[in-house]
């Protein structure tokens, strides 16, 4: 199975990012496309300087949240855990507009770092609340929780300083709306953080035995944990820096994965960012073409299709 | 309580105008302009504010009798989320139902999340798990939001107006908001107070409660349709707020212990002095700019909510 899945995986891929430069307020046929590469084509501006950097953007953020979620998955081994139910995106999206809004003037650059910060500590109050041996649902729902405080506070600094639509629906439900070349490059540097994640996959496979397992073949299990939880908040804080917190892709994307390819961590988590970066750009793909020339946000489109899936892994989980 | 509840009342007509003629104007009936604003804006939205508060507490302390759970409240079992669903699929799609009509959808709407929320939490047997519940009321909250932000931008120019709405805002409070919602909260209160004997002989768990001569299913069923008028009639007030449910009914079982008897009229009272504190604050932070009340409250909330989850555990 996992060896049929790759090319199938690959050949949506490629066929929703062609879709994605093509469909939008104004539909590009494909020769359009190609040609608008070029500088002087009358699609240059449509095709190069907007569709396609988001393109990349929402592939590359797909790919880091889902991949952020597989490891906190595999790390805790909770089937319910993902950055964004443990409130680690809300919390980097919080340290975010916070920086924005108290500094009107700053240099959008530093944004990931700022959000890593927020990211990291969120992450620090989950542990200090439930500490290291709690159960599922109970991390799940302080999780929710403390994500629920970090949006309301969003959501109040929002309401004190307005801004545009767009731009608040970004930080609220997570989006694409205006994404370019900018925040591609601010984001590329993050990149670096996948060979780490993939390093660890072996590891997180004897992890995935048992902790007593895992120690006796040699793993240290509390570097391990803190690497591979500190990977994922640096992957989730940079994505939530440029697009927002959007919700449930870090959880569903494993998932879906998993059904897929089977739990070897060496080929889960490869698919799973093929997977989420499938899963966004058709969110994304959706959220824009639903009602030209309104844009809905991609986080909506993600938690339309993730919520459900949600409340079947609840309700599974008995 | 009456008088703590009274000075908030006050207190609440306070900050922007009518700075020396608060204590007399309630009571005399001039033509100045300070005591008009009073009367014509201030009133009605501190009582609206009182009613809607009272609304959520007494909700929340139904909910909570009812599923023996003690996280559980409108805002968090995702009832809040699903009447404003049905009152933003109303006001975008057929406006011209009116103020009944968006009440009527608010109640559908918050009966049908709640619905589902109780079978994927499989809360209508006794003994379930708590958590489980929770985390189906978040899911089932977080759908119905991304819903209703798809319709808001989808059918409405002014989306900022109804964020705010969503938020939960007196801003748009008068006489005639007050004049139609009154009547039902009154009678939806009334009808909570009757059931708390009820409530409190299903403390003793489900199969006590039988054994004493309980019908499960009505009492549920009329525990569960209070829960909607009061929830739906004071979100298409108001709009919605959270946590009041979940916040007020701890706080009055820490003062008056466990009998619903006292404990309901209690939280009614502290649900309306918390709301109406709210509103003031909300008018208060950022002086000419309003903040909507629910903002405030969630703030307020879910530390709160957060406290009691590390408490439950421990």
């Amino acid at each position: 199975m996992s060896l049929k899945s790759w090319p199938l995986l690959l050949v949506i891929l490629s066929l929703l990012l062609v879709a994605n430069l093509m469909f939008g307020a104004v539909s590009i046929s494909f020769e359009g496309i190609l040609n608008g590469f070029q500088a002087d084509s009358e699609h240059y501006f449509t095709v190069y300087e907007y569709r396609f950097p988001r393109t990349l953007l929402a592939m590359m953020v797909g790919a880091m949240m889902a991949l952020a979620g597989a490891l906190v998955q595999g790390v805790i081994r909770n089937p319910l855990a993902s950055p964004d139910v443990l409130g680690v995106s809300h919390g980097a999206g919080l340290a975010a507009v916070t920086y924005m809004t108290l500094l009107p003037t700053s240099d959008i650059a530093w944004l990931p770092a700022v959000a890593l910060m927020g990211g990291f500590s969120a992450a620090f109050v989950l542990w200090w609340l439930c500490g290291n041996h709690s159960s599922a649902i109970k991390l799940a729902i302080t999780g929710v929780a403390l994500g629920a405080l970090y949006a309301s506070t969003v959501d109040f600094l929002m309401l004190v300083k307005p801004l545009e639509i767009n731009n608040a629906l970004l930080w609220l439900t997570g989006s694409l709306w205006g994404r370019g070349w900018n925040q591609f490059f601010i984001l590329l540097p993050w990149l670096g953080l996948i060979p780490i994640a993939l390093w660890l996959a072996k590891s997180l496979n004897l992890i995935s035995l048992g902790d007593d397992s895992a120690i006796s073949l040699g793993v240290n299990t509390n570097t391990l944990r803190l690497t591979s939880l500190a990977v994922a908040v640096g992957l989730t804080a940079s994505c939530v820096a440029i697009c927002g917190p959007i919700g449930f892709l870090g959880l569903i994307a494993p998932h879906l994965t998993r059904k897929l390819v089977g739990g070897q961590h060496q080929i889960l988590l490869p698919c799973t960012m093929l997977v989420g970066a499938i899963l966004l750009l058709f969110a994304d793909l959706v959220a824009r073409t639903i009602d030209p020339p309104i844009e809905l946000s991609a986080g909506i489109m993600t938690a339309i299709i993730g919520a459900p899936y949600f409340l079947w892994l609840l309700f599974k989980n008995k | 309580m009456l008088s703590f509840w009274a000075s908030l009342f006050t207190w609440s007509s306070f900050p922007i105008s009518a700075m020396d003629a608060i204590g007399g104007i309630l009571s005399l009936n001039d033509q100045s302009i300070p005591e008009q604003i009073v009367r014509d804006i201030r009133l009605p939205r501190a009582l609206l504010a009182a009613t809607v508060g009272a609304c959520f507490a007494a909700a929340g302390v139904v909910m909570q009798g009812l599923t023996q759970n003690p996280l559980a409240s409108p805002a968090v079992l995702g009832v809040n989320a699903g009447a404003a669903l049905g009152m933003a699929a109303v006001s975008t799609i057929t406006p011209w139902f009116g103020l009944l009509g968006i009440s009527m959808a608010a109640m559908i709407g918050g009966g049908v999340a709640w619905t589902l929320v109780m079978i994927l939490g499989s809360a209508w047997r006794g003994g379930s798990d708590t958590g489980r519940l929770v985390l189906a009321g978040v899911a089932i909250s977080a759908l119905c939001a991304a819903f209703t932000k798809a319709l808001v931008i989808m059918e409405e120019d002014q989306a900022s107006a109804v964020l705010s709405w969503l938020a939960g805002s007196f801003a748009n409070g008068n006489w005639e908001t007050w004049s139609l919602f009154w009547p039902v909260a009154l009678f939806a209160l009334i009808g909570s107070q009757l059931l708390t004997p009820t409530l409190n002989l299903l403390q003793l768990g489900d199969d006590n409660a039988q054994n004493l001569g309980i019908s499960l299913i009505w009492t549920k069923l009329a525990g569960s349709v209070l829960v909607l008028i009061l929830v739906g009639s004071a979100i298409s007030a108001s709009g919605s707020i959270g946590f009041v449910g979940l916040l007020v009914p701890h706080m009055a079982r820490i003062l008056c212990g466990q009998d619903h008897r006292y404990f309901l009229p209690l939280s009614i009272l502290m649900g309306s002095a918390l709301v109406v504190l709210a509103d003031t604050l909300s008018r208060g932070i950022i002086f000419p700019l309003e903040t909507p009340a629910g903002a405030i409250l969630a703030l307020i909330g879910a530390p709160f909510f957060i406290y009691l989850v590390k408490k439950r555990a421990s």
